[in-house]
């Protein structure tokens, strides 16, 4: 495809251009870094109170409860424990992972990795950012409407979300944010898919970008096709509180009424289940390559990962009946959602196989990034075999809507996305902000995030297959519950232990930008064309657009002297 | 609250709480009393087996190549791309042998279970108990067809939050709702199927032990949700007769056709 | 994209406008894809309701007279071919305003129907069949307004200077405006006629 170079414009100098209003890819993924950061912590912080009404019932939430909640002596009153999962669920979706793995890494790593300048629609880029912020603002803003914010669970199911089941304005808020943040992921897509197609530096064929590049870019294009459906249900909910139509308004029971709640749910899952991969694909590019980084070996059938995430891309968009079993669709119809879910597996134990493959004698470096990839392959395994139990109908029956459900797409969603998160943060700091991340404090992170982890979602598949409903305020109001109480506290122990752990990251990441040792042009020993450049990554990347003449995972070459790896830029030795 | 209120309070409540259980039987699911129950606990036991199988080889792979391949014990990485013939079946067999060994193998016990039991309706002709269920923001409403065997008349047992059922006989359900989506979910019996407005969904069980259980709202269905409990008392059919002639008696339901409160029920929908 | 490539090769540009002319195009049929799955969204909506109603329009409702919607649908078909005709030669802005012209009359139409079906005592909250026709031809509407505002910005600044961008900016705003008709189309034989 016709690459051409693009121009190279001054560097802003007010402040304003630099930070704010910036057009420059590396600083919006910075923007988007810090916007989803606080957003993990935020919805981290929502998480801890929903951990703390389930274990400890009736009691105030320790510190801010008083301040929090004054009418009910410090204790999360009903409401507002709906209202807390139903933001946790949106704001870790949508304003923290999509941020953080999309945003960041999305817009850092694609023009870097495949040597191009910028974006190729840098204006498109930084709308992209700012519709973005605009949607949390509105999100937040539903906080403090006199009925409070959405509280119909983060898939906010008709009716209930409509205004039969919530009638203040925070729910309408929510669907305002939900499409504009919509509207602005789809231009991120569009700017990812354009700028690989086009911007890939001479010589890179699909084939030699970095299996990184190819996760977001298959998340692009997911990204690009599905969140415009989100946003077709989103605005028609918007419609029917707002103007009164009635899409999803069933008539009385058993009448046949005009509307049709089911409607959402599958135009829902039509989005959702995509969503699930468009959060994990570019945690599984950053930890394929990550392994074979610092196991100093090319990645094992790098071609067949590439396609089997092509594939699972291609199999998420026809299998999205598997959440609605209980809704009793056509006994057809669930067996052929089953099916397809169950082929996924074969994709994915292909690419388990060359992660192992990857590590299968290489000269593994257990840096602080690799420990993170590790824990992934650990974490996923987990979350993806546990998927069986959801995928088949009759296990289904008993475990859906029950914290089962709630462990398994935690381990998927959350661990796996969390820790390939975590892995790209420690592996392109030095590139971005030019500064190494203390390698000690990273260990720790790690171990005590891992161990948390498991605590709390391998705790709540246990009490998900005791019976442990979902969204229940108080799960000891039911009798056959309460011999769960020693385990909900210590879900709840682990999640507090595992929360303390992040302030190793935050002080360690806030630290390092100022005062971390300097990073050096390739501190990884890795031969990517971001590490071409110097650190911090400059003005317009690269001076000379770098021709491409080998892959990106050339480790061990008997053929190479004095260093184990070469660049993507030399002829393979 | 302090640290010691807290460290208290764990020990004091885990006494009370059930009576010194191993964690082995917390971990366990609610007392199985149907008769199809069995169906799902054998392929999730199935399925953990397979999953521990697979989970064993992953951590094998990972725990021992970090440790076999370590740079410390082994400096030089191998030069392979896994690109070769070689690599490529065995990476395929892999994919083949989780496609057979896992996925065809509980597809099929899955589908066949779900086939032939629980979506497998009994014949209406048959001695079955119908109950239709009305799901409202924060209760159950039940509604039996009395003495006449049909729904929506003058004779209907129609009882709140207090389903009774006999064991021995097959019980089917008709499911609907109110105002919002919620899901009739009887954890002892492993189902649950969703009430939604503006449709009936059906499920059918049958019962092996008497006893009272829990009724539990599985969808979330607003700030209550977690208050809408139902008892389940299972009866004897002898007592289940005796307990419905009584009921028959005693209440008289009052047909006021403009209130639809009180007038939900509906003409039972005949199984195809 | 070929169509664009031989395009391009006729009109002698430079390698690096080229990459720029196959760029917005990508850009923009990306774009268009996005845009497409928000409408195709709404008809698989409207096919739900349409396939599973036993009597269709429900609720003992009437069709709307097809006359407004039909001219709705001549005023786009023609205003398409207009812009085609400005497209050929983007020096002669006649084509666009006459665009501009059908696409005001276009959104005229759409009022009065609205208009109508109101007077009518046709509510949004009268069923789902007057759910449907509200709520998609105010989406319709909604985008045909951001492509007005994209056309009078074509007339009034963009096209100051005739280079290539400008010819960029005209293709990519003319295929949303096509995209637009296609989709009117779709909905005026789904929704009025069948």
């Amino acid at each position: 495809m016709a690459f051409f170079e693009q121009h190279i414009h001054d560097a802003p100098t007010t402040f304003l251009s630099k930070y704010v209003f910036s057009f420059d890819h590396k600083v919006i993924a910075k923007q988007f870094l810090w916007y989803g950061i606080a957003f993990l912590g935020l919805g981290g912080m929502m998480a801890m109170m929903i951990r703390w009404t389930l274990a400890f019932p009736g009691e105030p939430f320790p510190i801010v409860g008083h301040f929090l909640f004054p009418n009910t002596n410090g204790v999360v009153p009903p409401d507002t424990y709906a209202m807390l999962f139903t933001l946790h669920g949106t704001i870790m979706i949508f304003y923290a992972i999509t941020p953080i793995l999309i945003g960041a890494f999305g817009n850092f790593c694609i023009p870097l990795m495949i040597g191009a300048r910028d974006m190729v629609f840098p204006t498109l880029n930084m709308l992209s950012f700012w519709l973005a912020v605009l949607s949390a603002v509105i999100l937040l803003a539903s906080l403090f409407t006199p009925l409070g914010a959405a509280a119909g669970g983060w898939v906010s199911y008709p009716t209930l979300s409509t205004l039969i089941g919530s009638p203040g304005v925070g729910q309408t808020l929510w669907c305002l944010a939900i499409f504009v943040l919509g509207a602005s992921s789809t231009m991120g897509a569009i700017n990812y898919i354009a700028t690989i197609i086009t911007l890939r530096a001479p010589g890179m064929g699909y084939f030699d970008m970095p299996l990184t590049v190819w996760g977001l870019w298959l998340t692009a294009i997911l990204n690009a096709l599905f969140l415009p459906v989100l946003g077709a249900g989103v605005l028609l909910l918007m419609f029917d509180r707002v103007f009164g139509t009635t899409f999803f308004l069933a008539g009385a029971a058993a009448t046949t009424g005009s509307g049709d709640p089911v409607l959402f749910q599958h135009v829902f899952w039509i989005f959702g289940h995509p969503e699930v991969y468009i959060l994990i694909l570019p945690a599984w590019g950053i930890v394929s390559d990550l392994l074979s980084f610092f196991s100093r070996k090319p990645a094992f059938g790098a071609k067949a990962t590439a396609l089997s995430m092509t594939s699972i891309t291609v199999l998420s968009t026809v299998v999205y009946g598997h959440h609605m079993y209980t809704t009793q669709m056509s006994p057809l119809l669930t067996q052929s959602f089953m099916m397809l879910t169950m082929v996924i597996s074969i994709p994915s134990a292909i690419f388990f196989a060359n992660w192992l493959g990857t590590l299968w004698k290489g000269s593994i470096r257990l840096a602080t990034p690799m420990l993170f990839a590790l824990g992934v392959v650990f974490v996923f395994g987990l979350g993806g075999l546990t998927g069986l139990y959801l995928a088949t109908v009759s296990t289904d029956l008993y475990l859906h809507d029950t914290y089962f459900v709630v462990g398994h797409f935690h381990y998927t969603m959350a661990a796996s996305v969390l820790l390939g998160g975590f892995a790209g943060t420690y592996f392109w700091f030095p590139k971005m902000f030019g500064r190494m991340l203390n390698e000690r404090l990273g260990k720790i992170h790690f171990w005590i995030s891992m161990i948390g982890l498991n605590g709390v979602f391998m705790g709540m598949m246990v009490v998900g297959y005791a019976g442990m409903h979902r969204r229940i305020y108080n799960p000891f109001v039911y009798e056959f519950l309460h011999k769960l109480i020693p385990l909900n506290m210590f879900i709840t122990y682990s999640a507090i232990f595992m929360g303390f752990g992040q302030l190793f990251f935050v002080y360690n990441f806030v630290y390092s930008i100022w005062n971390g040792p300097k990073a050096t042009q390739n501190p990884w020993e890795v031969g990517t064309l971001e590490w071409t450049i110097p650190s911090p990554a400059p003005h317009y990347n690269f001076d000379v657009i770098p021709v491409v003449k080998c892959g990106p995972h050339e480790f061990a070459n008997p053929n190479l002297k004095g260093r184990d790896f070469q660049y993507q830029t030399e002829e393979l030795a | 609250m302090n640290l010691y209120s807290l460290y208290m309070k764990f020990f004091v409540i885990s006494a009370n709480a059930s009576e010194n259980m191993s964690l082995w039987e917390r971990m366990k699911p609610p007392v199985d009393i149907s008769t199809n129950g069995h169906l799902i606990d054998s392929l999730f036991h199935l399925t953990t087996m397979l999953l521990l199988f697979f989970m064993g080889l992953v951590l094998l792979g990972l725990f021992g190549f970090s440790y076999l391949y370590h740079n410390k014990r082994h400096p030089i990485a191998h030069y392979v791309h896994g690109t070769s013939k070689k690599h490529i079946a065995i990476v395929a067999a892999i994919g083949a042998m989780v496609f057979i060994m896992v996925d065809m193998k509980i597809t099929g016990i899955s589908n066949r279970d779900y086939m032939e039991s629980f979506a497998k309706w009994p014949k209406e002709d048959k001695d079955v108990v119908r109950v239709q269920v009305l799901g409202q923001q924060w209760a159950w409403n039940f509604r039996y067809a009395g003495k006449d065997g049909i729904f929506n008349t003058e004779d209907d047992i129609v009882t709140l939050n207090d389903l009774r059922l006999p064991i021995g006989k097959k019980i089917v359900f008709q499911v609907t709702a109110k105002d919002v989506i919620h899901s009739f979910s009887l954890p002892n019996a492993r189902i649950k199927v969703d009430a939604m407005p503006g449709r009936i969904s059906k499920m059918w069980t049958e019962l092996t032990t008497t006893g009272v259980y829990d009724i539990v709202c599985a969808q979330i269905c607003g700030t209550f949700h977690y208050r809408m409990q139902a008892k389940l008392t299972v009866y004897t059919p002898e007592e289940f007769e005796k307990w419905q002639n009584e009921m028959s008696e005693r209440t008289k339901y009052v047909m006021e056709k403009d209130n639809a409160d009180l007038y939900w029920g509906w003409k039972w929908v005949a199984n195809n | 994209m070929a169509e664009a490539m031989t395009n391009l090769a006729t009109k002698n540009l430079s390698e690096s406008d080229q990459g720029k002319e196959i760029v917005s195009s990508i850009g923009m049929i990306v774009a268009l894809i996005s845009f497409g799955m928000l409408f195709a969204t709404l008809m698989m909506g409207f096919a739900m309701f349409r396939f599973t109603a036993p009597v269709w329009p429900p609720d003992g409702m009437v069709k709307p007279s097809l006359f407004l919607p039909s001219l709705s649908t001549l005023c786009i078909f023609l205003s398409s071919l207009s812009y085609i005709w400005f497209e050929k030669n983007i020096a002669n802005k006649k084509g666009l305003i006459l665009t501009i012209v059908l696409g005001l009359g276009f959104m005229f139409m759409q009022s009065l129907l609205w208009h109508q079906l109101r007077s009518q005592g046709i509510f949004t909250s009268s069923g789902i069949f007057p759910s449907i026709i509200y709520a998609f031809t105010w989406i319709h509407a909604i985008h045909i307004m951001a492509a007005l505002g994209l056309l009078f910005w074509l007339l009034f600044f963009a096209l100051n200077k005739i280079n290539t961008k400008a010819l960029l900016l005209a293709s990519s705003v003319g295929k949303f405006w096509h995209f637009l008709g296609i989709v009117w189309f779709i909905m005026f034989l789904t929704i009025f006629v069948l």
